[in-house]
């Protein structure tokens, strides 16, 4: 007899053992959402091979350094397949390297994407794809149906502003996107999509799901913003959505093959102050590079993510890592950086944060002070999370199939950034 | 719980600390100022330092301050409370009451052993500032290591005859028996002569922006020890602490450098020494104890917390 299951919500590969380096290949993007937190995308700003070469050695040669088990590197922009050429160049270069020095990561490696789905088909993206199969990872975001997508993901104008900065049109980019998904999935058919919401996008979360999941995308990863967008009364129309979605999930079946982030028997619970004091956030422990050969503890630390505050740069590809300017991000902990009311919050576990937006959103220039702008859209997703878990067990135990669920059950915990 | 306040009396007042001043021009403090500063420590019910330039102040100034109970800080030859040495030399003829500073750079500290050896049994108490701290290399630390035990042989000699000088780098630590910081921003703010807070005259020396107002700090926590990830379980219980030195170093102002604490536990494995030395001939503090331990910097540590 099959074990009766339901789709968890997938960890990342070498969860918590692989060290994330992050290639900023360009600050431009064919799209200008209007929820992208990259308020300073460009068109200028493009690594040139020199620099990606300097980096890739800095990084191989300093093994010592880099410890970790294994590691991804990871393209992103703006849009990382803009730049196929120097990509495919670098991951050649990558791959050379760690062979010739007989790295310990040249058997534990991927190459990770995450784009906005338009050149997807392209013969030099698939290329590419074809080149380094059993390494890559890709992620397409698409925000769920038509509206709920065009609502933010737009195209830019074709001009750039005085401050060479893109703007949005008002040109969505749905049907440019969604005509790549069926040749991603044939190649990936795990793959799952991002989805971000906003304040605006919140009547369209439960459709958009079901949307993707019509799709045939199985893993829906989706968040909400950590920025603070939040209008009187979201929190409650967020709540209404979910849900609306928890009884679309349950009713049609959908929980069997398909998962939803936003659902996980992991939040909501009180946190203790010093088995669970960790980090939420990997920045510090990830390592990215930009055009200039500056170095960021997590791309959200280069200037062009930042609304208010500057640069935290720990070095650069010439001079290497300043490990003094790390020690605050290796030190940090969930205690240090949260204020009273989440450290008494009772439903703590999974309100996620993000060290960018606390530094720039802080009142000094500082990562130890957490952004709180989510709150009450937690407090909402907890509810909504409870009445999804205690409708789906109660489902279970009507038709029989509690123990066997719990039995089989994965432990899988959220993912940290 | 604030307790002090520190007045800068000029621009050109004298550095005690970490901190170069780099205001070379005389510039007094308004007497507005002045009056509102020590207003303020009397509602607020602050100790106030005085910190000197290297002039006589006009008669007004000095009639204000001695309207209320305080500590001054000077500059070698004035008479003072804490006397700031010019160098090596002037520290030999200060008074012998006062507590007495020396800043001075690694280079010429780790040169001038025997001329601080000999002059530790003339001092009641020395704050030696290693005034270039954060750029302390494996190479100094070896150096640093052969100073502390060559002062640890002058110190144990004189507490043996019942002399006790106290070296901050090496008898503070053998006497506490919990943290002893700086604490700026929490125990201590400065009035500067733009008539300013800051957290401390080091804030105000690099970047006369970075004011504040005392009544209303903005992440007053990440100044307190609870809120210093790697402080919070250090015994280095000597260490200043400087927060100014921390933000500049890694950005934060609860983050110390690894040089920092290398030196602090350099310092403080070397007091544990020094006490061991002292206990093999008397009885010695037998409140105190410092433990061994196998490391330098508590970053290197943090997991096992």
């Amino acid at each position: 007899m099959d074990l009766y299951k339901i789709k968890d919500n997938e960890p990342a590969w070498q969860s918590g053992m692989s060290k994330n380096i992050t290639f900023i290949v360009t600050k431009d993007c064919q799209l200008a959402c209007k929820y992208c937190y990259l308020v300073g995308k460009n068109v200028k700003e493009r690594m040139s091979w020199e620099t990606a070469k300097t980096f890739v050695d800095y990084v191989l040669e300093h093994e010592d350094e880099f410890r970790e088990e294994s590691v991804v590197w990871d393209f992103i922009g703006g849009e990382p397949f803009l730049e196929i050429e120097l990509i495919d160049k670098i991951c050649d270069y990558l791959k050379l390297r760690m062979f010739e020095l007989n790295h310990h990561w040249f058997n534990s490696y991927r190459f990770s994407f995450s784009t906005n789905g338009i050149n997807y088909h392209t013969s030099e993206v698939q290329s590419f794809i074809k080149k380094n199969r059993e390494h890559i990872s890709i992620g397409i975001t698409i925000d769920g149906t038509e509206k709920k997508h065009d609502l933010n993901r737009v195209w830019k104008q074709p001009t750039a502003d005085a401050n060479g900065l893109t703007q949005p049109s008002e040109r969505g980019s749905y049907k440019d996107v969604v005509k790549n998904i069926p040749l991603w999935l044939s190649q990936f058919p795990d793959a799952g999509t991002k989805v971000t919401i906003s304040s605006a996008d919140i009547p369209y979360i439960k459709e958009s799901v079901l949307h993707l999941y019509s799709l045939g995308i199985h893993q829906v990863n989706i968040n909400v913003v950590f920025e603070d967008v939040w209008q009187e009364g979201d929190d409650a129309r967020f709540e209404e959505q979910l849900m609306e979605l928890a009884d679309a999930i349950i009713d049609g079946g959908w929980y069997q093959d398909y998962a939803c982030s936003f659902f996980s028997e992991h939040i909501g619970k009180s946190l203790d102050p010093e088995r669970d004091n960790q980090n939420w956030c990997g920045a510090g422990r990830m390592l990215s590079v930009d055009a200039a050969g500056n170095l960021y503890p997590c791309t959200r630390f280069a200037q062009y993510s930042l609304r208010s505050k500057k640069a935290l740069i720990i070095g650069n590809i010439k001079d290497g890592i300043n490990e003094n300017l790390l020690r605050p991000f290796l030190t940090l902990d969930r205690i240090t950086q949260s204020p009273q009311k989440c450290l008494d919050c009772e439903v703590a576990s999974g309100c996620a944060w993000c060290q960018g937006e606390n530094y720039d959103a802080a009142q000094t220039n500082t990562i130890y002070e957490r952004s709180t702008a989510i709150c009450l859209m937690h407090k909402a997703r907890v509810r909504a999370n409870n009445y999804y878990w205690n409708k789906l067990y109660r489902k279970l135990e009507l038709e029989g199939r509690r123990e066997e669920f719990e039995k089989n059950e994965r432990d899988v915990k959220p993912e940290i950034c | 719980m604030m307790q002090y306040l520190v007045i800068l009396l000029d621009d050109s007042s004298v550095s005690y600390c970490h901190c170069d001043n780099p205001h070379k021009e005389h510039h007094l403090i308004g007497l507005d100022d002045l009056r509102a500063g020590i207003l303020y420590a009397m509602k607020q019910n602050l100790m106030i330092q005085f910190v000197y330039p290297d002039y006589e102040l006009p008669q007004e100034y000095l009639d204000v301050i001695d309207t209320i109970d305080h500590h001054d800080i000077v500059p070698h030859p004035m008479k003072g409370d804490v006397v700031v040495a010019k160098d090596l030399e002037t520290l030999t003829s200060m008074q012998a009451d006062a507590v007495a500073v020396l800043r001075i750079g690694k280079a010429e500290l780790f040169a001038s052993g025997e001329a601080i050896a000999a002059i530790l049994p003339k001092v009641q108490r020395l704050n030696i500032v290693i005034t270039d701290i954060d750029t302390f290399t494996d190479d100094d630390l070896k150096q640093y290591n052969s100073l502390l035990s060559r002062l640890n042989e002058v110190l144990k000699e004189e507490y043996l005859t019942g002399h006790t000088p106290q070296l901050n780098l090496l008898t503070d630590r053998m006497m506490l028996t919990k943290p002893n910081h700086c604490n700026a921003g929490v125990e201590n703010i400065t009035l500067a002569p733009n008539g300013r807070y800051y957290f401390c005259p080091a804030f105000y020396y690099s970047n006369p922006d970075d004011s504040i107002d005392p009544q209303a700090i903005p992440n007053q926590q990440l100044l307190r020890l609870d809120h210093a990830p790697l402080c919070r379980h250090c015994d280095a219980y000597h260490c200043r602490r400087c927060v100014w030195l921390n933000r500049k170093t890694t950005l934060e102002v609860n983050t110390p450098s690894h040089e920092q604490c290398v030196a602090a536990h350099t310092e403080r494995n070397a007091a544990r020494q020094l006490l061991e030395a002292i206990r093999q001939k008397a009885t010695f503090m037998p409140e105190v104890e410092i433990k061994e331990i196998n490391y330098l910097d508590p970053f290197d540590v943090r997991k096992e917390w």
